[in-house]
């Protein structure tokens, strides 16, 4: 509301519960898939399938921050980052830095994630379920992209990780209570406006988002 | 059938650990195909024809294998493998898993024509089963 408030909202609920969700998923994932338990291994894909779609269309539907035209800034911008920030000012939502990170690791996991649809396991027993509309090799393919891509992801979130660290320790800027509560402490004479989010929008993502992860989780048989 | 099983053993003997190695892999995936064709048609059309004919291709490239495991073809002879030591190591074990599949494969072939795409489906399981349960001893993990 207006700038007299003690604090300005910056994340809305979708990022925030898009965020923590996420983060939960891809441990599930990792775990039931070292462990072998492809039943859980495949639903918590089709989860995080869903989740990173919807974080896609909330880039461009979504509230302020949400926005990839708001966060994904040119070369310019972010050298002018890199050389002014001082680490304690906070940004509107990502800095300039940090969106690009948002954006790297939303291709690595959306990469994974395809992946993983159409992967064949070594036996040809267990199986992604896009991989009826490809060959054995090709599935195998895909299963090992699957991996080695997750390793990619695996640094690119230890990344993210040591970022947060850097401002949320040695700059003493609290990245991760936003993170949870939405809020952040307003500077002094901050113009921010708390952010807003149109509920149809969400309401429109969660109905295309839901009928696309039933569609693959049916293999897309319907069609043949 | 016995053909097979010499054409096999012949590899076996006069290859060398590259070759052999090469034709058990290329025998794998020819299985891990045709089991992959079986999953895909149980879970889809379950064409009596198609799921005969992987069932076939599974138990006649299953019964080549047994002997294309030689001593010298493991990790030891440079070739890349994932065959682990153990194979030899435990080779009573190791002969019985892969007469096992053969055993499961044949019974799938068996009865893969027959239109019970229940009883097809678990014996496609079993046979599923013999193949964890090697890799699981005798397989480097990816």
């Amino acid at each position: 509301m207006s700038s007299k408030d003690e604090t300005v909202k910056v994340w809305d609920p979708f990022v925030r519960v898009f965020h923590w969700s996420l983060i939960t998923l891809f441990g599930i994932a990792w775990w039931s898939g070292e462990d072998h338990d492809m039943e859980r291994h495949r639903q918590a894909g089709y989860a995080i399938f869903a989740l990173v779609v919807f974080r896609l269309f909330w880039g461009f539907a979504g509230s302020r921050t949400a926005r990839f035209a708001q966060f994904l800034k040119g070369p310019g911008e972010i050298l002018a980052y890199l050389k002014t920030h001082d680490g304690e000012t906070p940004s509107d939502g990502h800095n300039p830095l940090g969106g690009w990170s948002v954006a790297g690791l939303l291709a690595v996991i959306l990469f994974v994630t395809l992946a993983g649809l159409f992967a064949v396991d070594v036996d040809g027993i267990e199986s992604g379920p896009l991989a009826d509309w490809v060959s054995f090799d090709t599935g195998r393919m895909a299963s090992e992209w699957h991996e080695t891509v997750f390793k990619a992801a695996l640094a690119v979130i230890g990344l993210h990780v040591l970022a947060i660290g850097y401002y949320q320790v040695l700059n003493a800027q609290d990245l991760i209570g936003p993170m949870i509560t939405g809020k952040r402490d307003r500077v002094k004479g901050e113009a921010a406006e708390d952010v807003k989010w149109s509920p149809v929008m969400a309401l429109a993502g969660i109905a295309g988002v839901g009928a696309l992860t039933w569609a693959v989780m049916q293999g897309f048989r319907f069609l043949g | 059938m016995l053909a097979a099983v010499l054409a096999g053993s012949a590899v076996a003997a006069a290859a060398s650990p590259a070759d052999t190695i090469a034709a058990r892999q290329a025998n794998f995936k020819k299985m891990g195909a045709a089991m992959k064709a079986l999953k895909d048609e149980l879970g889809g059309g379950a064409d009596k024809a198609k799921l005969l004919a992987a069932a076939r291709t599974l138990a006649s490239t299953a019964r080549l294998q047994g002997g294309l495991f030689p001593a010298g073809t493991g990790p030891s002879s440079g070739v890349k493998t994932d065959a682990l030591p153990a194979i030899w190591a435990q080779k009573p074990a190791f002969d019985a898993a892969a007469a096992k599949l053969v055993t499961e494969a044949d019974k799938l072939a068996g009865i893969a024509g027959s239109g019970n795409t229940a009883a097809v489906l678990a014996q496609f399981k079993a046979v599923g089963g013999t193949c964890a349960a090697c890799h699981k001893q005798f397989r480097a993990e990816d």
